[in-house]
């Protein structure tokens, strides 16, 4: 069962922080995720949230949808320049990473059913072109949180 | 339509030659600034050699009340910010950063500073709008929103591009934030430091006491 493997690493991996890049394995495919988190949202309409899927596979994969339990919409935005554009899909490249983070590419949570606050989790699922899903709890920290300093 | 800032700091040769390629020749000189760059160093702020001019902005604020800029912030220790409340990342963080920083003045120098949000997405930053978005991080915070133009071009005087809110080829509606928050001193009103994205909770920390002051940070 190589979902319920990754979801159990991903729980994982929420309990012991998001300073871990992460090292969970889903059983063949070498996608981890790791560095999840989502600011607080300002308003109770929209959120960012960020992540690093490491791909420590031969073959490349491509991240193509993303859904979560506290939002209508979730898309990936690739920031260009000044502005953000919507990104269809987003490649990890073998023995390589896709890294969403503040300042350039993120998840763009819409439709909000709930406003997260600090302290909780919110559930998102990815889906790829080859893996199976991986379901992150991502953790919602502060709105001013800095992961380089992570707090 | 480029969409590629410009970044009047002058500190991307990058950038300077984005402007030229922009053909934006109407430039006025004040909105190239001279910048002081320590070697070495890795402050946040930039101190500008030659500040800038407080824009002429009169704009509504979240009240709907007409809000004069250069009137309303003179002498006051003043900071600016453009960006939008549709922005999930960017604008948020740089606003919450402020506010956070904020409340670790004491609170006399807390009600001397002016934070003010310019939208540059006019269009669906209403002053209700703004206001509701505002009071989610500071409600000292003076929201302003107008007419795009003016919005405009106080932004290019202190040396922030943006363009207008437009559809991409999906429907989606893009907008564009500002990348720098604009220091005004107390005592001489000159926009005289400059903060990039990367300015964290605890750069302005630092800083704004002696921004309070007027003084180089």
């Amino acid at each position: 069962m190589v979902t319920a493997a990754v979801l159990a690493g991903a729980l994982a991996l929420t309990a012991c922080g998001s300073s871990d890049s992460g090292s969970d394995d889903d059983g063949g495919s070498g996608l981890s995720v790791g560095s999840a988190y989502m600011p607080q949202p300002v308003s109770d309409t929209m959120a960012a949230g960020f992540l690093v899927i490491t791909n420590k596979g031969a073959a490349g994969d491509v991240l193509t949808r993303v859904t979560s339990e506290v939002a209508g919409e979730v898309t990936v935005h690739k920031t260009v320049g000044q502005t953000m554009e919507e990104a269809k899909s987003l490649d990890i490249p073998a023995h390589g990473e896709l890294v969403l983070q503040s300042g350039g590419d993120h998840l763009m949570f819409e439709q909000l059913k709930r406003k997260p606050l600090e302290g909780q989790k919110v559930s998102v699922q990815l889906y790829f072109a080859k893996t199976s899903p991986i379901t992150v709890e991502m953790p919602v920290k502060s709105a001013t949180y800095n992961p380089k300093t992570g707090h | 339509m480029r969409k590629k800032l410009f970044a009047a700091s002058a500190l991307l040769v990058a950038a300077t030659l984005t402007l030229s390629a922009c053909g934006s020749g109407d430039d006025s000189d004040q909105s190239v600034a001279d910048v002081s760059v320590e070697s070495g160093s890795d402050k946040a702020a930039t101190v500008l050699d030659q500040p800038f001019e407080k824009p002429d902005l009169v704009l509504t604020d979240t009240q709907g009340k007409p809000y004069d800029f250069r009137a309303e912030t003179k002498g006051r220790p003043t900071l600016i910010y453009f960006g939008y409340t549709n922005c999930p990342d960017v604008c948020p963080l740089t606003m919450s950063n402020i506010a956070v920083a904020k409340k670790q003045l004491s609170k006399a120098d807390q009600d001397k500073l002016r934070i003010v949000f310019v939208t540059t997405d006019p269009e669906r930053d209403t002053p209700a709008a703004l206001g509701k978005w505002l009071k989610g991080i500071d409600p000292q915070v003076v929201g302003l929103t107008g007419d795009f133009a003016t919005i405009q071009a106080g932004a290019r005087t202190l040396g922030i591009s943006i363009e207008p809110t437009s559809k991409d080829k999906n429907g989606k509606t893009i907008s564009m934030h500002g990348t720098q928050v604009i220091a005004f001193s107390p005592k001489t009103d000159g926009g005289y430091v400059l903060y990039g994205e990367d300015a964290t909770v605890d750069d302005y920390t630092k800083d704004l006491p002696k921004i309070i002051k007027g003084q180089n940070p």
